[in-house]
Parts: C-alpha cells; sequence; structure tokens
C-alpha cells in the first residue's frame, strides 16, 4: 500500500533528468566523448596497418618496409594504452562526481519531502530508494557508464571506419547488422518491467531474511521455524522465476546480436573477396574490412554486458527520480486566512479525515485554549492518534480546518510550524551520532548545560551511566526504548513550542517513571498548551478537560469531575479502574 | 503439543575457501556443464581467425569458386558460437543463482536455529548485509568454475596452432603470458588495497543516510534538517576524493588488462609480418596470427575478472562462515516433565498449575528479566524442579510461551500470522477468529479489506501499536500454551479494551497456567493472586483487593501515586 504513494518518475521524466545531469558537468563529459573516441580511433589503427602490411607482403616489399609498418603497430597500441587509460580516468572522475552530486541531491529531497508523505509513506520504501536505487545507480555511474561510453563510441568509430575503407562494403556490413537495432527495441521494451519485477523479488528475499533475522527470538518462541523457512523457500522461489524471466529475455537478444556480427562478418568477407578478384579493391581492404568488422564484437559484448545493468539502474534512477514531486492530494483552494498565527489558539472546525476511502474522522469541533491541558482518550482505533497529527500540522483534513492563531497548521511551513505546535510519538528516533547532536537538532544554540537541565528535568538518571556523557555516541551505545524517549522529550522542551501533542509519549516508560516523566512536563512546560493522547486513566484525570473519542466522533467533552458524576462510558471505565463501585 | 524440531546443524565448510568448494559441490553436473560449454566456446572462439586465414589464402590464390563457402562457414562458425555461448551464459546465471539462494537458505536456516541467541547477541545486522550483497557476491565468483577454466585451455590451444605456424612465435605467446600474469597480478592487490576504505566510507554514508531516513519524521517535526544536510555533504565529498584515487588505479589496470595484450599482439604481429616477407609465412597465416593474438585478449580479460570476483567473495564468504559458525547459547537437552511448580529463585516467585498469577511492578526491566528466567533464556528459575534454562528448547517452546512485547510480526495473512506454527487449515478460521476475539481484535479483522484472509506487513506495519499488540496476544492464546507468560500485554490499548482482553484471556486460560504482568487495576483484579515485585523481589502476594487494602505501595503503584501526590479536589472521587 505505501508503495504507490511515492512515486516513479516517467521514462520522459527520467530522460530529462539524465540529460540535466549531463548538462550540469558539460565541460567534463565532453572531454570524456573526446578522449573516448580518441583512445578507438588508436584502436582501428591495427587493422588498417595489418590490411597495408597484406598489401606490402604481396607487393613483395623487403623486411625494412615491413619493419616500419611494424614499428607503426607497436606505435598504434601503445597509444591505443595510453589514451585508453586517459579515457578511462576521465569517466571514471565524471562518473564519480555525477555520482555524488546524485546522493547529495538524493538527501536534498529526502529533506524536502513534506512530513506528511514521509509519515504515510514510512521508512521501508525510502530506504530501499535511498540504498539499494542509489548504490545501483552509483555503480552505474562509476563503473558501468565509463566503460558503455568506450564501447558505443569504439563501435560507432569502427563501422565509419568500414565506411570509409570502402562504402559499399560498409553498406553491406551495415545491412547484415540490421537485425541488432530491431532486436535492441524488443528487448528494451520488456527489459524494463522484467527487471524491476527481478529488483523486487531480490529485496522480497533480503527483506524475508532480515525479518526473520530481526525476529529470531519470536521464532523460537513461537517455533515458527518451519514458517521461516517457508518464507524464504517460496520468495528464493519467486526470485528465481522473476530471474528465469530475464534470462528468457536475454536468450533471445544475446544470440540474435552474436549471430549478426558473424552474418556481418561472412557477407563482407563474400562481397569483399569478389569485389577484389574483379580487381575493384585491395586485398589489404578485405581483410582491414573484415578485421574491424570481427574488433566490433568487442564493444558490442561490452554493451550487452551492461545494457541489463544500466536498465535496472534505470529503473532505480526513476525510483530517485520519484521523489521530487511525491504524490500529494490536492490542496483545498485557499481560503483567504493569515499565514501566520496571530496567537496560540487551537481550533479545530469540522475536520473529516479518511486514510483510503472511509472516513476516520467525522465531524470533529474542538476548541482548545492556549494553556490547556486536554486528554484525548477513547477505544483504539477510535481516531485519537489521528486527530493529534492533525493538529500538529503532520497531516491535512480531507475537509473542515485546523488552526493556530487563525493559521492552517498544513500550511505552515516547517520551521515556522515548530515555533507553534511539535507531535511526540512512542515511537522516537535516536541518531547514530553524540547524544549532544541528537538534542542540538532541536535547539542549535543550546549550550550544555541547558541540554543537561532538560534531561535532569525529565529524570532521565541513565545518563550518570553514559561513558562519556553527552559526548557518547548513541550508534554505538544503544539507549533502550524508555531512554530513548528520555530524548525525544528533552528535545521537545529544547525546541520550547508553545503547544505540544503528546501521542503516547510516556507509554514506554515505567509507570512511575512515566508519571514522574509528565508531572516534571507539566511543571516544565506550565502556561503551555498539551494536547495527551492516552489510554492510562491516571494522564486524563489530570487534565483540565477530557475529549472521549469513540468511531471518529468526539463523544464527551467536559472537566474529569463532570465526567465521572454521569453515566458517560468515561465515568463507568472510571470506577472500574478506581475500584470504585459505588 | 507439537514438538517443533529444531534442525541440527549441518557439519557446513569452516573456511571461505572450502564455503565456495562446497558450492560447487552442490550442483556439480552444472558447473561441469558450464565448464565444458566456457571451454569450448573460449577455445571456439580461434576458430573464425582460422577459417578466415584459410579464406584470405584462398582469395590470394584467386580461387573464385570456393569464396562464398569460405564466406558461409565463417557465418556458420559464427552460428555455433553463438549458440555455445548463451547456452553457457544460462548454465552460469543457474550456477550463481544457486549459490546465492542457497547461500541465503542456508543463513535463514540458520537464524533459525540460533533463535533467541541471535537476538541475544545483535548481528541481525550481517544477515541483512549477507542478503542484500553478500550472498550475490559469492555467486558472481563461481562464473570462475565455467569460462575461467575455458580461459586456461583456450591459451594452450592457440598456442598449439602458432606452434604449428611458427616456433618463434609460439615461444614469444608462451613466455608472454606469464609476464602479463605477473604485472597484472600486483596490480589487482593494488585495487584491493585502495578500494577498501572507499567501501568502508561507502558503508557509513549508506548507514548515515539510512538513519537520517528513519529520523526523518524527528527532523521534521524539530528541526536539524540543515545540519544533517551539510554533514553528509561532507561526508559524500570525501568519498568523492577517495573515489577519484581509486579510479585513477582502477583505470590503470583496465588499461593494462586491455592494453597489454594489444602491445603483445602488435609485437607478434610485427613478428609475422616480417616472416611473411620473409616468405615463410602466407598472408593468411599472417591475418590468423593476428586473429590469434586478439582472441587472447578475451581469457586474459576474463581470468582478470575473475580474481577480482573471487578476492570479493572470499570476503563474503568468510563473513557467511563466520555466521554458521554462531552456537546458540543454550544447548538444554533435558526434557521438560511437564506439570508442576514454576519457580524463580531470583524473585522468590512462585506459580501453581493452574492459576492466573499477576505480577506488578514499577520496574518494566524487573518483569522481563524475570519472565526471562521463567521462559528458560536466562538462568535462575526451575519448573517442576528442572532448571528451566537447562531445558531442551524444543519440547519447552512448545509448553511454555513468553508473549512479549517486542515479539515480531512476520508478513502473511492475518490468519496465518495468528495461527503461527501451525497452518490456517489445520487449526481452522473459526480457531483463529476465537483468538482474535479474546484479543478483542474483531475490530481488526472488520478493519481489513479481505478480514482474516488481509495481508498483515513485515512487523505488522499496516497496523497500529495497538492492533499490533492485539494480534500478538491472539497469536499467543492461539497457541494455546500449558504456560502463558505475558509482558505487559495491555500496554498499548485504551482502558474499555482493556478491560474486555482481562475478562475474556481469564476466560481462556480457565485450567491452564497464565502469568501477566501489569500496573493496571483493571488488568490485576482479575487474577488469582497478585504479586507485588518491590526491587526485583516479590514483597507481598494476595488478591488485588487485599494487597490494595493491606499494601500502600501497591495501592501507589496500581493508581501511580495517586494516594501520594494527587489533586486534592480529586481525593474525593477516589
Amino acid at each position: 500500500m505505501s508503495a504507490q504513494l511515492l512515486r516513479v518518475a516517467e521514462p520522459a521524466e527520467v530522460r530529462r533528468a539524465a540529460w540535466r545531469l549531463i548538462l550540469s558537468d558539460r565541460a567534463a563529459f565532453v572531454v570524456v566523448l573526446l578522449t573516448n573516441c580518441a583512445a578507438a580511433g588508436a584502436g582501428l589503427l591495427g587493422p588498417w596497418l595489418v590490411g597495408l602490411i597484406v598489401n606490402e607482403v604481396q607487393a613483395g616489399a623487403g623486411v625494412a618496409a615491413i619493419d616500419w609498418l611494424g614499428l607503426l603497430v607497436l606505435l598504434a597500441a601503445a597509444a591505443q594504452f595510453v589514451i585508453g587509460r586517459q579515457a578511462r580516468y576521465k569517466s571514471y572522475r565524471f562518473g564519480e562526481r555525477t555520482a555524488a552530486r546524485l546522493r547529495e541531491q538524493l538527501v536534498d529531497r529526502l529533506m524536502q519531502l513534506p512530513a506528511r508523505t514521509v509519515e504515510r509513506v514510512g521508512t521501508a520504501d525510502l530506504t530501499s530508494r535511498a540504498t539499494t536505487d542509489a548504490a545501483l545507480v552509483s555503480f552505474v555511474l562509476r563503473d558501468a557508464a565509463p566503460e558503455m561510453v568506450f564501447a558505443v563510441v569504439q563501435a560507432l568509430v569502427i563501422v565509419v571506419a568500414v565506411i570509409l575503407l570502402s562504402p559499399l562494403l560498409g553498406v553491406v556490413g551495415l545491412v547484415a547488422l540490421v537485425a541488432i537495432p530491431v532486436v535492441l527495441r524488443w528487448y528494451l521494451r520488456r527489459a524494463r518491467s522484467a527487471y524491476l519485477v527481478q529488483a523486487a523479488a531480490n529485496a522480497e528475499v533480503a527483506e524475508v531474511l532480515a525479518s526473520t533475522a530481526a525476529g529470531a527470538r519470536t521464532v523460537e518462541i513461537l517455533g515458527l521455524q518451519e514458517q521461516r523457512t517457508t518464507a524464504c523457500s517460496s520468495s528464493i522461489a519467486a526470485a528465481t522465476a522473476a530471474q528465469l524471466r530475464t534470462l528468457q529475455l536475454r536468450s533471445v537478444f544475446f544470440p540474435t546480436i552474436d549471430a549478426s556480427t558473424a552474418l556481418a562478418v561472412g557477407t563482407v568477407f563474400g562481397v569483399g573477396g569478389l569485389l577484389y578478384l574483379d580487381q575493384q579493391i585491395s586485398l589489404g581492404t578485405v581483410v582491414a574490412a573484415v578485421l574491424y568488422l570481427r574488433q566490433l564484437s568487442n564493444p558490442i559484448d561490452t554493451i550487452l554486458i551492461w545494457v541489463e545493468t544500466l536498465q535496472s539502474s534505470a529503473a532505480s534512477f526513476a525510483r530517485l527520480e520519484g521523489l521530487v514531486s511525491p504524490a500529494e492530494p490536492p490542496r483545498p483552494a485557499p481560503t483567504g486566512v493569515t499565514a501566520t498565527p496571530v496567537d496560540q489558539h487551537i481550533v479545530v472546525t469540522d475536520v473529516h479525515y479518511a486514510y483510503d476511502d472511509t472516513d476516520v474522522l467525522h465531524a470533529v469541533n474542538l476548541n482548545i485554549r492556549a494553556g490547556e491541558q486536554l486528554a484525548v482518550v477513547g477505544p483504539s482505533g477510535a481516531g485519537k492518534s489521528t486527530l493529534g497529527r492533525l493538529i500538529a500540522g503532520v497531516d491535512r483534513p480531507r475537509a473542515g480546518r485546523v488552526t493556530v492563531g487563525g493559521a492552517d497548521v498544513a500550511d505552515l511551513a516547517p520551521e515556522q510550524l515548530r515555533e507553534h505546535v511539535v507531535l511526540v510519538t512512542q515511537e522516537q528516533h535516536v541518531f547514530a551520532d553524540p547524544l549532544r547532536d541528537n538534542l542540538t537538532i532541536a535547539a542549535p544554540h543550546a549550550t550544555d548545560e541547558e541540554l543537561l537541565a532538560a534531561l535532569g528535568v525529565l529524570g532521565a538518571d541513565w545518563f550518570d551511566d553514559l561513558p562519556d556523557g553527552l559526548d557518547t555516541d548513541l550508534g554505538i551505545h544503544r539507549l533502550g526504548g524508555a531512554q530513548a524517549q528520555h530524548v525525544a522529550l528533552a528535545r521537545v522542551l529544547l525546541a520550547n513550542p508553545h503547544t505540544l501533542v503528546l501521542d503516547e509519549a510516556t507509554a514506554l516508560l515505567d509507570p512511575t517513571a512515566a508519571r514522574r516523566t509528565e508531572q516534571a512536563l507539566a511543571a516544565t512546560i506550565r502556561g503551555r498548551t498539551i494536547i495527551a493522547v492516552a489510554h492510562r486513566l491516571q494522564t486524563a484525570r489530570d487534565a483540565d478537560r477530557i475529549a472521549v473519542m469513540e468511531d471518529g466522533r468526539i463523544t464527551e467533552l467536559g472537566r474529569h469531575n463532570d465526567l465521572i458524576t454521569t453515566t458517560t462510558s468515561y465515568a463507568a471505565l472510571w470506577r472500574a479502574w478506581s475500584g470504585d463501585t459505588t | 503439543m507439537g514438538h517443533r524440531a529444531v534442525s541440527p546443524p549441518r557439519p557446513l565448510p569452516r573456511g571461505p575457501w572450502s564455503y565456495l568448494a562446497w558450492l560447487v559441490s552442490r550442483q556439480r553436473g552444472r558447473v561441469a556443464l558450464g565448464a565444458v560449454l566456457g571451454s569450448t566456446w573460449t577455445v571456439g572462439l580461434v576458430l573464425p581467425p582460422y577459417l578466415l586465414s584459410r579464406a584470405v589464402d584462398g582469395l590470394a590464390d584467386g580461387q573464385r569458386d570456393v569464396v562464398l563457402w569460405w564466406a558461409a562457414a565463417l557465418v556458420a562458425a559464427g552460428g555455433v558460437l553463438t549458440g555455445l555461448s548463451i547456452w553457457r551464459h544460462r548454465t552460469m546465471t543457474r550456477v550463481r543463482m544457486d549459490a546465492a539462494f542457497r547461500t541465503m537458505s542456508e543463513v535463514n536456516a540458520h537464524t533459525v536455529r540460533l533463535g533467541a541467541t541471535l537476538a541475544r547477541r545483535a548481528r541481525t545486522g550481517e544477515v541483512v548485509a549477507i542478503a542484500s550483497g553478500d550472498a550475490w557476491t559469492i555467486g558472481r565468483s563461481l562464473t570462475a568454475t565455467g569460462p575461467g577454466v575455458g580461459a586456461v585451455l583456450a591459451y594452450v590451444v592457440i598456442a598449439v596452432l602458432l606452434l604449428r605456424i611458427s616456433v618463434l612465435l609460439a615461444v614469444v605467446v608462451l613466455a608472454g603470458v606469464p609476464i602479463l600474469a605477473l604485472v597484472v597480478g600486483p596490480a589487482l592487490g593494488r585495487l584491493q588495497k585502495v578500494g577498501t576504505p572507499y567501501r568502508e566510507q561507502q558503508g557509513r554514508l549508506t548507514g548515515r543516510i539510512v538513519d537520517v531516513v528513519a529520523g526523518l519524521g524527528v527532523l521534521n517535526g524539530l528541526g536539524g534538517k540543515v545540519i544533517y544536510a551539510d554533514r553528509i555533504r561532507t561526508e559524500s565529498q570525501h568519498l568523492l576524493q577517495q573515489g577519484y584515487r581509486v579510479g585513477r588505479v582502477t583505470s590503470v589496470i583496465q588499461a593494462v588488462g586491455l592494453g597489454l595484450p594489444t602491445l603483445f599482439s602488435a609485437v607478434v604481429v610485427w613478428l609475422a609480418a616480417r616472416l611473411a616477407a620473409e616468405g615463410s609465412l602466407s598472408v593468411g597465416e599472417l591475418v590468423a596470427v593476428y586473429g590469434y593474438a586478439a582472441v587472447l585478449a578475451v581469457p586474459v580479460a576474463s581470468v582478470i575478472e575473475n580474481a577480482v570476483d573471487l578476492s570479493q567473495a572470499l570476503v563474503a564468504a568468510r563473513r557467511v562462515t563466520d555466521f554458521l559458525a554462531l552456537r546458540r547459547d543454550n544447548t538444554g537437552a533435558a526434557a521438560p516433565s511437564g506439570e508442576g511448580d514454576l519457580i524463580d529463585e531470583v524473585s522468590g516467585l512462585r506459580i501453581t498449575p493452574g492459576t492466573f498469577a499477576a505480577v506488578a511492578t514499577a520496574r518494566h526491566s524487573d518483569a522481563a528479566a524475570l519472565v526471562d528466567r521463567l521462559g528458560g533464556f536466562q538462568p535462575g528459575a526451575t519448573w517442576a524442579g528442572q532448571p528451566v534454562a537447562d531445558l531442551d528448547p524444543a519440547p519447552l517452546r512448545g509448553q511454555v510461551l513468553v508473549a512479549d512485547n517486542d515479539a515480531d510480526l512476520f508478513a502473511g495473512s492475518l490468519a496465518q500470522v495468528v495461527a503461527g506454527r501451525h497452518e490456517v487449515d489445520q487449526v481452522g478460521e473459526a480457531a483463529v477468529l476465537d483468538a482474535l476475539h479474546t484479543a478483542a481484535a474483531d475490530d481488526v479483522v472488520r478493519g481489513l479489506p479481505e478480514g482474516v484472509g488481509s495481508r498483515i506487513d513485515s512487523g505488522g506495519r499496516n497496523l497500529s501499536g495497538g492492533q499490533r499488540q492485539r494480534v500478538r496476544l491472539a497469536r499467543a492464546t492461539a497457541a494455546d500454551p500449558a504456560v502463558l507468560l505475558a509482558v505487559d500485554p495491555t500496554s498499548a490499548v485504551d482502558a474499555a479494551t482493556e478491560a474486555t482482553i482481562v475478562d475474556r484471556l481469564a476466560r481462556n486460560r480457565r485450567g491452564k497456567t497464565t502469568l501477566v504482568t501489569s500496573t493496571s487495576a483493571l488488568v490485576l483484579q482479575v487474577a488469582d493472586e497478585v504479586h507485588l515485585l518491590v526491587d526485583g523481589r516479590v514483597v507481598a502476594t494476595g488478591t488485588h483487593t487485599s494487597l490494595l487494602a493491606d499494601r500502600p505501595e501497591y495501592a501507589a503503584l496500581v493508581h501511580r501515586g495517586e494516594r501520594s501526590d494527587a489533586r486534592p479536589d480529586d481525593e474525593a472521587q477516589t
């Protein structure tokens, strides 16, 4: 389901993007082409000189004359060596630079993805694009593309050389090669989807292994050994089938190409031989033309080897380009609201929200005073978290509005939004960096004292056990879930927004620690608005007001003391929980 | 109670070389076919230059009638080579696939064998590395078995053919080979050395990007994007500089790989041309010598390629064999006797068979450690007098089920996820629905497009946190173990659902042994017996009501300190 949320660029876009990459380094690209042409040209001197030698030998030339030609053959080979190396080196540099540019572009694009897109797509698809796809594209740019450029240039230069040698033989050779463009077209049409399927099937095998490994304990506990083995073998069976399909395509493609070059060599020899016997061309010309055509198989083989990699990398490239304009639901027409919030007042007006087609929120209205502590309770799936995300501007309602100080929260720029509303969930990421860096992302200029104060307020006593204090690399010294939650909350304290949406933000903490942390949080951010999505009734009791949600609606709204005296579901639950049987 | 056999580890090769040999031995026939086809094809490459030399000689003699025959022979030889070539490619593709997938299968099988040991050793990253890269690197290296063998043979054939034309030329070629190998060899080593820091840096950069992707939510919500983007840019530029260095060396090696044979064949051609001028070589033979020398480039190039692949594959195979050499921590062999008290010696907890017990503690970690001991993952507990950690894991896991909130959900239909180790047909859909009902997860079924047949993503990614927890609990109850040890099974659900779950769970577990850890009054009031754990030790045992009355610290815990620091206006309500 998440796969459809991120686009894969269309072929035309991919071509434009590739062209842009080349244009942005065009001087280097021209150098790459020129050196490759020179290298290919040097490679052609050999057969031409052999042709000359044949003519000379036939004419009964002496060893001295042959020595001059022999020396030239040697020099041509040396030139090919030196220029060829330069051509490759220039290509490598170009490829490496382009790969770096692509990589940096990718990161910029990831950073620019709207929060709600990231939220919905999930990290799996993004990660596979940022790693597998990016790695393949840079591999191609660094290793395959230089080879490919060299081969294509070489092939073209050879064809031109034969035509120069004898236009008639050139035409005969080209006619014999006519199957190549046809089969290439046939192949490339099918290859893209086939290689996409193959890549997906391979990724699935890796995914199965990764989840078996990640869940190894669960496998043991539940005795899922057989299931996981079956899952592995069926994913392998699917990947095998996908690979055999691409092999089938190659089984048509490769032989056609090979047979075409053999046909060209044979026909050019036949026609050339007859022309020689009619004394229209020299034997040397026939020999050189045939040797050229035989040489053609080298670049063609190289192209064959890489064309499939190039195909899959084009698919990967399309996935990278697909990050640019992710499928966003069209923005509702501007309603003429102020772009900048004028105060801290949050208003939810007639909000509807749908994940697929069915609304999970129906006409929700809520008016939250600045500084109010509101608890949202209700059964799972009632829409509590969805409401929290809408209030935090992570997502946009299908209909209706969520505003802070009169401005639509979903329209606020991230930099602006985080000064107003921040969402804290129980799933918090800790970067593989020093603790200090993990905290200062929210407040770049905070002093160490401020960072320590934030942790101290939350009761993060584990800090004392860290080997290097704030400098502890959390990539090496991994934090547990509860500790990560402390880090997340400390970031929020440092970011200092006027409104906090806490979605089970303390669920991973021990009950007493959670209690302490919540109190600390409340004390520290007194005067701020807190919207806490909670299933713990104690959290609800402490709030100024409680909103009870059921089936995507707010069914009850009021103070704890008012609600529990009623016959509402909240009151019933409260009594069961507190052991109050009255 | 079905016993799930943990298949015994098969003796697998220890070293990288023997691992590669083992992969070959698994598909001897196919590898042999690949070697024969590879050799025939590479050797066959000399056919066209041979035919061409004869044809040119025929032309030089002015034989008009045979020109077309020679032309046809050239096309036919090309046809045969084409057939050989694709057959070889098809065979070698299967060889590579077999090796790669077999490696993945073995790693998966070993992951399954290691079970909780793997989780404790935190080696999951290696499995991912093997599955996404190493297995294919290993597969690719088996190319050496086919065309690699052929390359050597082709060399010999070319030498023999040259010997028939001229002893001098043959000697030059035979001497030239070792020289080429000697020059190219050290360069390859250099490539490895230059490539290593590059690959390491590349790995670091990828790791950093993965980290940032995982943390995009945080960066979006709180900022820090600029810092991270800059950091990645710096490392990317660093990688670029290293890439330039690698390119400098790689381009030389490739030029050597291609240029040396060319230079070499230039020398051969020169010599041949002199012999032709002296009249001891025909024009056709001159062309043949040129052709043979050119064909020589193919086996040289493939030897170089194989050497690179092999050197990478050895590193990869080492990682695989190291992983396969990991052994389980607990190798207990004693069969569990079944019924009897479950006693944790560390905390002093005793659970009598058939009761629904609850443990309340302020520290999650204490509860988790307790359950780990009772489940035999750590020493310290006994079951009917036997140390649990010394019991044979296969039957033990069938009887004692630890349900923790870290438990993974694997991809599959909801019914399959709940049915666990059994097939859905085996347990019946009714049993699955029943288990889901016990876990109050009926709404999960209703919310999915195809009910219990709907696909659950790996890790339950398409479910909410609360839904995942209930599906896990449904899976645990469906397994119907004699002893169920559940860690905070209702921590992610709302109070109303929690009340429903404990009620149904208690009914479902009647007559069987159950332990849940929780601090929720809704859960604790259902238990036959509640144990209060303080600092990892049982300090009081009783019912929820009796503990509430007798132990103020218990009341403080389950009502989260409300008596000690509740707001005054709340006092009246409780």
